[in-house]
């Protein structure tokens, strides 16, 4: 039976696959963010960037080729400011926000390059050396000084820019924490920062979360400082605001090595990244409110599924002995009226038995109202389903051999017969829940019940894109797991089920 | 107890689409001297001809809105069927809709024409809802449904909601109809990896529910437009066709009559055409028949809730939709929901009818 189960989870594997291709095609229909004007200053020009990426519009979307690192991004920069084209200045900007992790590329290099484009870089960097907190101005201040300041830096050191070495001080920092190592730590600038993220992971210890986002946001200028008297829930958002910043910028702070190289022109497309990020909570901010669109799907979505969760049992709850009444007393009157509600039921679009309930209902029961008016989605189909599995259980030998034997009509309707007619309404039910939830969204807009439907709507009227693919995927993914936990329910309440499936997914 | 046991009385057998039916029990076997109540038959003549009595009424009302849509104009429009004005007569002016007529208005034909012959209200749909609303009206005479919030003829927008619906819900079934049946006759035909990557295709789109589909592609397509949304909803249409058809052609396919075409050097299109096609047009027009008040449902929910593209037509869920601001105007809600329930009614009965006809199984 494990077997099975995993089995059919496993197939639903390509679905997901192919969930997500449509998910990502719909992220790429989205408009993006205009590229800065030709004329526009650094500054804008910076942050238009920095939009783009948080998208990974800069990568490629399904193969990268050439996956950019912080060497090949040092080598870029270099190579513009020594043409000294238009994106000179744009490039000595971004040399400083790689700082630290980019010198071990750019310092030894410096000698090779000609006075001019030397002395240009040596006094961009001067922003480094006081994140750092070494130099002094009058050194950094003209640009053959600040050429032999960095020289004389480097050669000092360079001992202190290489992976071991951080990791052991941030290791140190972790545990015993003191002024002292911060202080050495902000020495080798970003080049800690790989170190520092995977610390905030790791560690549970507040006052070095304090110290090790203090280092962070000092080195690369952004907020996201840990207090000491922070909550919980609070030190958790920053974690994960860190984390998903270094997910987006990874590249620009490590270099790749050896097998890193190879997967990376895989892990380095826009597919691969945004897909990886979505496993993992990240999908982005709200353009709505800004908040983190994973936060508000999980204040949001619970909503949205327990309503059509309870929907379902109240269809079930209702469709069940309807459907055993109607196969009993089949072609009587019963039988009849009972399709003709249904069908009226059928016919009517969702939204307006919403609206009649939140017209004529009483206001105290604006709880149970929306359930009522999602389970009437299902109810039609359900019901017919149950009748049609009780009428072919009716007609089985082993009803037969019930009467024959004395058994009561009650024992016969329930025991023998709806035991297994059950079966097929069971897994139905699987399949009607995604169906509910697209009903849901409607309810929800009627009843003002603020779900993810009531969100969507929303995001829909101000654009918020992050959210409306995050909820179309959230969708897709509960539908597949539904459809999964059906296919195991029928082959848990039926072995013959089990064993025609395993024999018709071998045979195509 | 029955006399014959092959006419026994069916109540309505409502299905959606993507259900899974439930084998019919075996024919019965002969009777043993147990009496088993669900087993009982009662059929007279006049329950067993329910079924098509009730296809026919299906059929009947299916008609009934068609001619609605065609002739929307003769029903409901601003200019006057027939009139003489200006010394000439002018034949059907609300269907040519002469720009001179439209220009004068309905005041001016009144006031000018020497006689007129109106529609049966003499209101027009009226165009888009502007920002400007007035108070929505109870029907009274000249406008039979009332008039919306937008001082709109509701009946007029009922008519021409139905042409609205029909047209665009038929042309996306259609659509739906095309690609599920090229790609399902294709995966039938061929097998292997065209067999799999359709298969997977069909199971990537229907996990999604239809309805947020559409709002996910409304909300991401830039300008979205009719056009996409008719391809949204024909998108989310067309794996319940492919899955019909893929299984339809490979049973058909182990036939011996095909393999003998096929023997004698029949390219796949000619067995797909000659043998394959004559075997599925009666469930191409089931799926067609459950297909159109599926896209209709769709289609008025995102009018009710205002995300649709613009129309630029009277469509039954913007009326609907305007109830939610004039709570108390129970015709914006009864007349058009009336319409549509009907729709549906009518293309279930028939899809039923059409089902049972194909398949004598299901008389049960």
């Amino acid at each position: 039976m494990l077997a099975f189960a995993l089995r059919r989870a496993i197939w639903a594997i390509p679905t997901l696959f192919g969930v997500s291709l449509v998910v990502f095609l719909l992220t790429t229909l989205l408009p993006d963010p205009p590229p800065a004007a030709a004329g526009a200053d650094v500054d804008a020009r910076l942050k238009v960037d920095d939009l783009r990426r948080a998208r990974f519009l800069d990568l490629p979307r399904f193969a990268n080729v050439a996956p950019r690192d912080v060497v090949t991004r040092v080598d870029e920069c270099v190579a513009h400011i020594e043409k000294n084209d238009d994106d000179a200045d744009l490039c000595e900007r971004r040399l400083v926000q790689i700082g630290g992790a980019g010198l071990p590329y750019l310092l030894p290099r410096l000698d090779n390059l000609a006075p001019g484009p030397r002395g240009r870089i040596a006094l961009a960097l001067a922003p480094i050396a006081r994140r750092m907190g070494v130099g002094e101005e009058r050194d950094l201040g003209a640009p053959d000084r600040a050429a032999l300041f960095w020289e004389r830096f480097w050669e000092d050191r360079s001992v202190d820019f290489t992976e071991p070495a951080v990791r052991r001080e941030v290791d140190r920092l972790v545990k015993r924490g003191s002024d002292l190592r911060e202080e050495e730590l902000r020495v080798v600038d970003t080049f800690a920062l790989r170190q520092l993220v995977d610390g905030m992971r790791v560690t549970k210890d507040k006052e070095a979360l304090v110290r090790i986002t203090r280092l962070a946001s000092h080195v690369t200028g952004r907020d996201g400082m840990i207090k000491s008297d922070d909550d919980a829930s609070r030190v958790r958002a920053v974690i994960s605001d860190w984390q998903s910043w270094w997910y987006v910028h990874e590249t620009d702070y490590i270099g790749l090595q050896g097998g890193e190289k190879v997967t990376a022109s895989i892990a380095q497309t826009r597919y691969a990244k945004w897909v990886l990020g979505a496993a993992t909570g990240q999908l982005g901010l709200s353009t709505r409110d800004g908040v983190p669109v994973f936060d508000k799907l999980l204040s949001r979505a619970p909503v949205t599924l327990v309503m059509a969760l309870l929907a379902l049992l109240l269809a079930a709850a209702v469709a069940v002995p309807m459907g055993v009444l109607a196969a009993w007393r089949r072609g009587h009157a019963i039988d009849h009226v009972t399709a003709l509600v249904l069908l009226a039921f059928y016919s009517l679009p969702t939204f307006l038995i919403a609206e009649l309930l939140a017209t004529f209902g009483r206001p105290e029961d604006a709880r149970v109202l929306p359930v009522i008016a999602l389970a009437t989605v299902s109810l039609s189909v359900m019901t017919q389903q149950q009748r049609a599995s009780m009428i072919e259980a009716l007609g089985q030998d082993y009803i037969r051999v019930a009467r024959a034997k004395g058994a009561r009509t009650l024992r016969i309707a329930v025991v023998h017969a709806l035991r297994n007619a059950l079966v097929p309404t069971v897994t139905l039910a699987g399949v009607q829940f995604p169906a509910l939830l697209g009903a849901a969204f409607v309810i929800e807009e009627v009843f003002g019940i603020q779900g993810m439907g009531w969100e969507t709507l929303r995001a829909i009227e101000s654009r918020d894109a992050a959210w409306i693919v995050a909820v179309t995927l959230l969708c897709a993914v509960v539908t597949t797991a539904c459809l999964v936990l059906s296919d195991v329910a029928y082959g848990l309440l039926d072995p013959r089920v089990r064993e025609q499936q395993m024999r018709r997914r071998r045979a195509t | 107890m029955s006399d014959d046991p092959n006419r026994e009385s069916i109540p309505l057998l409502l299905q959606r689409p993507s259900m899974t039916t439930a084998r019919p029990p075996a024919p019965e076997k002969p009777r043993l001297s147990i009496r088993v109540p669900s087993a009982r038959v009662e059929t007279t003549g006049k329950m067993g001809s329910l079924r098509s009595w009730l296809g026919a009424a299906g059929i009947l009302l299916g008609v009934l809105l068609m001619m609605c849509a065609v002739f929307a104009d003769l029903l409901a429009s601003d200019l006057p069927i027939a009139c003489k004005i200006h010394g000439k007569v002018v034949l059907f002016a609300n269907v040519v809709e002469p720009a001179d007529l439209v220009a004068l208005g309905p005041e001016g034909i009144a006031r000018e024409a020497e006689w007129s012959f109106g529609p049966l209200v003499q209101h027009g749909p009226g165009g888009r809802a502007t920002s400007v609303t007035t108070n929505a009206e109870g029907p009274r005479a000249g406008h039979p449904f009332g008039t919306d919030l937008h001082g709109r003829d509701v009946f007029a927008r009922v008519v021409h909601g139905t042409r609205t619906y029909l047209v665009f819900a038929l042309g996306a079934v259609f659509a739906a109809l095309l690609l599920g049946g090229l790609l399902g006759s294709i995966a039938g035909l061929f097998g292997g990896a065209p067999d799999a990557l359709v298969g997977r295709a069909i199971e990537t789109v229907s996990a999604f529910p239809p309805l947020v589909l559409v709002l996910g592609i409304q909300a991401a397509v830039p300008h979205a437009t009719v056009v996409t949304l008719f391809f949204a909803i024909a998108l989310t249409r067309w794996p319940e066709v492919a899955r019909l058809i893929r299984a339809e052609v490979m049973q058909v396919a182990t036939r011996d009559y095909v393999m003998a075409a096929r023997a004698l050097g029949a390219s796949p299109l000619r067995v797909l055409r000659k043998h394959v096609a004559p075997n599925i047009r009666g469930q191409l027009a089931v799926l067609g028949a459950i297909g159109v008040p599926g896209v209709i449902l769709i289609e008025a929910s995102l009018d009710f809730l205002r995300v649709s593209a613009p129309m630029g037509a009277a469509t039954w869920g913007e009326t609907m939709s305007e109830f939610r601001d004039a709570h108390g105007a129970w015709w914006l809600l009864a007349f058009p929901g009336t319409f549509l329930a009907l729709t549906v009614v009518a293309l279930t009965l028939i899809a039923e009818a059409r089902r049972d006809a194909l398949d004598p199984r299901s008389r049960y």
